[in-house]
């Protein structure tokens, strides 16, 4: 009930003129570059930090929510008509949708993804609103101790279960942490790792490394691979309208999607990409059509679609509750946090209720706006899709050396972006993860600052960390998440 | 199956250049002069546990791939190294391009070569259309947002 009414207030907030159009500007803004392959949420936001920096912070998270969101919806149209996924979280629906499409049925793939993003992004959203107070309150049992081991769980999880390989996600999450020492301590003053340079002493800004992996690495790697470089763009075939046996067999796959998408985004486990796999899986292996698959079967559009949306309502519940990011797009929000002086967790739902509760609204009408923007306007959109990728990429290198060089007006912030894009471009080739680098970054400054105060509230003993109870089963969780895998794979080889 | 064939250069790069990075930071803090009421619980822990642990990672990956496995980092696609070489010299030139031509002519080149990093051979239509994005970019954040872009040889057009 106090969820209720706090929500009718934050309706008050989220459909205030300025604040409906942040939200449009989001969503608009969101399916463009959901649509756009090569450039995601993650990356857009981390673009956007230094020119909103003087913004009103409600408004700023609302585009940033509306954003997040509308990537979602767009990356499933570019999908569907160039086999190419528009974000991770869409590889699935380039399976089935691309074929729909291929067959003439694009227009419903495109209706079942639109629609299931709509009713899942929708209960995901129900969901974050009465789950967000629990997890609050769960917050406030949390000490030092108890968030240190947290977010080690986080850091195991997301190299665990991204990337290729154990030892590559857990070699991208050291990078990034590594990152996080570079500039002075916070604690004490003492500069670490910078080489010399004063510039480097405020430390490496999230917006660096960030753009230096999905920019500058991104657009090296494809330059790199000239068989990426082209693709077939498929026209809209068919009527928008569903038929009912379209509806029939669209509608349990949306439900079961939401169901696993949203706890799958609320775990620390990457975001969207393993429920949109999860459900694909399950949707394949309960269709009474099983020989569509893999050759047009709309379960398989509708049933990850649905997930991914479930999935960036479920990302925002640690979020917010926590200040725990669990994808690469949530650690930029964290970060974006930072930049107005917000601390996720239950102080921001105490102190900025109005900001909180304005977001959470928002989601529920941008959600109907994407609806709106992606059915009946999608024949526009698809448009985008034309524009040769030489121009494309040329104008998201422009726009991410200026958005980096903006952040201070320096060119040495340039010359760490091409460092980083190196590097980036590396671990893309070699099939490292990215989002446990960024998630390193943002948080590991978090952790060690919650790991010495534990230590220090507890004079020094570190059997802190295992004689809280809390902590001790959040620690076993994130050995395990480690230690299992590893015993499947030495037992599945005997 | 023979291991030996199957070393991978890439990978057992990839895993010296991590025991490079930790030693790097080992290095660093090792060097950290920390008063003492800091010395147990200070600023040095951090670094010592990510630099261990990325070392220890190194080497797992650079065994890995000098014994080969299942687990192997290798060239997976011919890769086009012209084209990164291009993309590599633009970012090169605009970073230092930037402050003395200005954003519009560095952002220009850095636009181009990309465009035929890609393989346009298109030069007058990205001429155009780098030109306008360039343009158009330096004065909507200049004007619009209040961004301090560097004007360059067009100070006092623009």
């Amino acid at each position: 009930m106090e969820s209720f009414l706090s929500l009718m207030d934050g309706f008050a907030t989220a459909l205030t003129p300025i604040n409906l159009m942040w939200s449009l500007v989001g969503v608009t803004l969101g399916t463009l570059i959901g649509i756009l392959p090569g450039i995601g949420p993650a990356l857009t936001i981390a673009l956007l930090l230094p020119v909103t920096r003087n913004l009103d912070p409600t408004g700023a998270f609302i585009m940033f929510a509306g954003l997040y969101y509308g990537a979602m919806y767009g990356s499933s149209t570019t999908s569907i008509l160039l086999n190419t996924p528009g974000e991770s979280g869409s590889i699935m629906t380039a399976v089935e949708g691309n074929m729909m499409a291929r067959q003439g049925r694009g227009a419903a793939a495109l209706s079942t993804a639109a629609i299931g993003s709509f009713v899942a992004g929708t209960l995901g959203t129900l969901a974050l609103t009465f789950l967000a107070p629990l997890f609050v309150k769960l917050a406030l049992l949390f000490g030092p101790a108890e968030y240190f081991s947290l977010m080690v769980l986080a850091f195991t999880t997301v190299s665990a279960l991204l990337g290729a390989s154990i030892s590559r996600g857990v070699a991208a999450l050291l990078l990034g942490l590594a990152f996080g020492l570079v500039g002075t301590d916070v604690l004490t003053g003492q500069p670490r790792l910078f080489f010399g340079y004063p510039s480097l002493l405020r430390g490496i800004d999230i917006v660096v490394v960030a753009v230096g992996l999905f920019a500058v690495g991104e657009a090296l790697f494809m330059a790199s691979q000239s068989r990426l470089r082209t693709a077939e763009i498929l026209p809209i075939k068919g009527s928008l309208f569903m038929t009912r046996e379209e509806w029939r067999r669209s509608w349990k796959p949306w439900l079961r999607g939401a169901a696993i998408g949203f706890p799958f985004g609320a775990l620390p486990a990457g975001g969207t990409e393993i429920p949109t796999f999860l459900s694909y899986f399950l949707e394949k292996k309960l269709t009474k059509h099983p020989e569509e698959f893999g050759r047009g079967a709309i379960e398989g559009v509708a049933g990850p679609e649905a997930a991914n949306n479930a999935a960036v309502a479920g990302v925002l519940v640690p979020l917010l509750a926590l200040g725990l990011p669990t994808s690469a797009t949530a650690a930029i929000l964290l970060a974006a946090f930072e930049q107005y002086n917000l601390q996720p967790g239950p102080l921001l739902f105490a102190g900025s209720s109005t900001l909180v509760w304005g977001l959470i609204a928002s989601l529920y009408i941008g959600n109907v706006m994407l609806l709106v923007l992606n059915l009946p306007l999608v024949g526009l959109w698809v448009r985008l899709l034309t524009i040769p990728q030489p121009l494309l990429y040329g104008g998201i290198l422009v726009f991410s050396t200026l958005g980096v060089y903006s952040l201070s007006n320096s060119t040495f912030d340039l010359f760490l972006l091409f460092v980083v894009g190196i590097i980036g471009f590396l671990m893309r080739r070699h099939e490292f993860p990215v989002a446990p680098c960024i998630i390193g970054l943002i948080l590991g400054p978090f952790a060690e600052a919650h790991f010495r105060r534990a230590l220090s509230i507890s004079q020094g003993d570190p059997s802190v960390f295992v004689t809280h109870p809390l902590s001790a089963v959040l620690l076993a969780l994130a050995a395990a998440v480690i230690i299992v895998p590893i015993i499947i794979r030495r037992v599945k080889h005997v | 199956m023979n291991s030996k064939q199957n070393i991978s250069g890439a990978g057992l790069a990839i895993g010296l250049g991590l025991i490079a990075i930790a030693s790097v930071i080992g290095f660093d803090t090792v060097q950290m002069r920390v008063p003492p009421t800091y010395a147990r619980v200070g600023p040095q822990i951090f670094p010592y546990i990510i630099a261990i642990g990325m070392a220890i990672t190194g080497a797992h990956i650079a065994w890995k791939s000098y014994r080969g496995g299942d687990d192997v980092i290798d060239e997976v696609e011919p890769t086009d190294w012209k084209s990164v070489g291009i993309i590599v010299a633009g970012l090169i030139a605009h970073m230092n391009l930037l402050k003395p031509l200005g954003f519009v002519p560095a952002g220009l080149i850095l636009f181009l070569s990309v465009a035929f990093a890609f393989g346009s051979r298109r030069y007058g239509r990205d001429a155009i259309v780098g030109f306008l994005l360039v343009l158009f970019a330096y004065v909507g954040f200049t004007y619009g947002l209040g961004l301090q872009l560097p004007p360059g040889i067009l100070k006092g057009l623009l």
